[in-house]
């Protein structure tokens, strides 16, 4: 559920364990602890947001906007002037719900706004973290910029598509990894930065890329679910 | 302190509380002294907090260096045309630099209290905190302080008791680097692509949703407090005379120490890299220094004794921008990382203007060719050709970042790209 988004234990190297914070539990890096869990409906301002990931068990025939998720809706339109505002926060929450944008699940966004259907199709291609295409449950997000290329960041790519056996973009056979390069993540002092759904793994070098299939793999059988 | 690492040198101010997880919640915060900054904003009114951001010379560190307070004044004036809008920008995705991401999930309510401030300024009712979608912890981190500032009556209908409601809204976007321009950034808020619109109008005039906008990077923002509670004499007292203040400098590459340093503008270059990050990793030497993140001009190994302030780096042949230095090693090949760079404007261009949609694909193109060993004699002309057919051509200057690298390591490397030219290996008949 949406609220167990909780740090991966023994991050490769989060950053805190860089330089001189050593005593920084990785929660305290992230803000996890300070953060806290977060209502499926949404809080009442700051947490009124929806975020582009899906969630860690995804439905993809689940209804949109129903239940918790009406309530978010209603709030997320609140804080925008005009009908088209709300249209970036609505994709995210439906790909949070379904793990994709189906052509069916931007038909629905687009009658939830009053919107031609055209226009959220046109919006939801051009944004890179739309997947109108299925991907696996985990997607695994290598940046290859310039400076985590500078640090490897073309072998740990390689490193990931050789130990999920896949070619960018495909599902694994076991329907838990889909492995893509990504530009810049926006953490070159800790290269190479991977993303993986919602979290950053920072520092990660070949040798640390089967330890973090192994333990994606344990999460997913822990949590159960769909594995698309 | 800095983050990751600390120098003794740095002179710490918006990044006082990097690492120190206390400084997050509201309590924290209040404790090492925030709010008081807006507190005396309110006080001063809003004609006197531009006054006072324009006296500090403050320019936006979002990379083109603009006097915030000049551009704050362009806002009407009066309340005629309300709403106002202040959008900030922490599209963070300039390669190479990480600092916003640093500012947003370290000291949240440092930025919220700028923003208020900042609104309070341009008469604003809603700030909207426009973060990139990767970045999910800044965002938790930003909305939970969002929530207790709206709790604490600081953001809302009534600032403080001051009868003057601010909103503040956190929006995500979904993965596109050129909603970092103020114009995608107001064009992807309204739920649209993300795809810049010409100027004029000018956002002050017809900004987000029609109204009267001003756009400001998070850096920016996170220093008006200290501007408005130590005064601007004492801002523009650190830094150069026209850059004043301090900068996050983002270290990134192939460094002993990486991370964010805060200095004076106008700091060392030299300096930066090799006492306080310790310079070259693994024993080697530099090749060359990217100093304002992937967009500007390569500085070779023999130009980096230079200050870091805009008019420096701009003598030097190159730009400050987001202060997000890369650092290469000889063993770099310059190539790869031109076309690394180049492939990454190819991507990211939003497909509106011809020269940038296709000049970015075709530079790419014969980059790879060049680098696979494949690479036609008459390739160099061609990259010049075309990085000048895509400077100062399109809406945005995205095409011409791309071209700016390709020049530089043309200008100051072309010896690497002629050896692969020379490369005795097969050359396809179409690449």
């Amino acid at each position: 559920m949406a609220d167990e988004r909780t740090p991966l234990g023994a991050n490769p190297g989060h950053a805190g364990e860089t330089g001189e914070f050593a005593h920084l539990s990785e929660a305290d890096v992230r803000g996890s602890a300070y953060v806290g869990r977060r209502p499926l409906e949404g809080g009442d301002h700051g947490g009124v947001c929806s975020y582009p990931y899906q969630l860690p068990n995804r439905q993809p025939d689940a209804p949109l906007f129903e239940g918790p998720y009406a309530k978010r809706l209603e709030r997320i339109r609140s804080r925008y002037p005009d009908r088209r505002g709300p249209l970036l926060p609505v994709l995210n929450l439906a790909q949070e719900v379904r793990g994709q944008l189906t052509p069916d699940a931007l038909t629905r966004v687009a009658e939830v706004l009053d919107l031609a259907p055209a226009v959220v199709r046109g919006v939801a291609s051009f944004y890179t973290m739309y997947n109108t295409r299925p991907v696996g449950r985990f997607l695994i997000q290598v940046c290859t910029n310039v400076s985590c290329n500078l640090c490897g960041g073309d072998e740990v790519a390689a490193a990931f598509l050789g130990h999920t056996d896949t070619e960018p973009g495909e599902i694994s056979a076991d329907g838990l990894f889909t492995v893509i390069e990504a530009e810049c993540l926006g953490a070159c002092g800790f290269p190479v930065a991977v993303q993986i759904n919602d979290r950053y793994f920072e520092n990660v070098t070949p040798a640390d890329v089967p330890g973090i299939l192994e333990r994606l793999s344990a999460e997913a059988r822990a949590t159960g679910g769909d594995t698309g | 302190m800095a983050y990751p690492f600390r120098d003794e040198r740095e002179t710490r101010i918006l990044s006082a509380h990097f690492g120190d997880p206390q400084a997050r919640t509201l309590d924290g915060w209040q404790k090492r002294g925030g709010y008081g900054a807006l507190r005396k904003a309110l006080e001063m009114g809003p004609a006197r907090v531009v006054d006072e951001v324009k006296n500090s010379s403050l320019r936006g560190r979002g990379g083109a260096g603009f006097p915030t307070g000049l551009k704050w004044t362009f806002m009407p004036k009066d309340d005629s045309r309300q709403p106002h809008y202040l959008l900030i920008n922490a599209d963070e995705s300039e390669p190479g630099a990480f600092k916003d991401r640093e500012l947003c999930r370290w000291t949240p309510h440092q930025l919220i209290e700028g923003a208020l401030i900042g609104a309070l300024a341009i008469r604003a009712q809603h700030v909207y905190i426009y973060v990139r979608g990767e970045f999910f912890e800044p965002a938790q981190i930003i909305g939970k302080a969002i929530e207790e500032a709206y709790a604490a009556g600081i953001a809302g209908p009534d600032v403080m008791g001051s009868g003057i409601g601010i909103d503040v809204t956190l929006h995500l976007g979904a993965g596109a680097y050129i909603c970092g321009e103020e114009t995608a950034l107001m064009n992807s808020l309204e739920g649209r692509r993300g795809q810049p619109r010409i100027k004029p109008p000018f956002p002050a005039a017809v900004g987000a949703f029609g109204q009267p906008t001003t756009i400001n990077n998070v850096e920016t923002l996170c220093a008006v407090p200290h501007i408005i509670e130590r005064g601007a004499d004492w801002y523009r007292s650190m830094g150069t005379e026209k850059s004043a203040g301090t900068k996050l400098f983002n270290m990134s590459g192939h460094l002993i120490r990486r991370g964010n340093y805060e200095f004076p503008l106008g700091f060392n270059l030299k300096e930066l890299i090799y006492d306080v990050c310790g310079g070259i990793r693994d024993g080697r030497r530099l090749k060359a220094v990217i100093p304002g993140g992937s967009s500007v001009p390569i500085l070779s190994a023999g130009e980096i004794d230079i200050a870091l302030d805009y008019e420096s780096v701009a003598r030097a042949g190159s730009m400050l921008g987001t202060a997000s230095v890369i650092v290469m090693d000889d063993a770099t090949s310059m190539v790869k990382q031109v076309r690394r760079i180049v492939e990454f404007y190819a991507h990211e261009s939003c497909g509106q203007c011809t020269p940038c949609r296709e000049g970015t694909t075709w530079m790419a193109k014969i980059l790879r060719r060049i680098e696979a060993g494949d690479g036609r004699p008459e390739d160099l002309e061609t990259l010049v050709d075309l990085s000048r057919n895509m400077t100062g051509t399109t809406i945005c200057v995205l095409s011409d970042s791309a071209a700016a690298p390709v020049l530089s390591s043309l200008r100051k490397f072309r010896g690497e790209y002629e050896a692969l030219l020379q490369r005795d290996e097969p050359v396809l008949a179409t690449a």
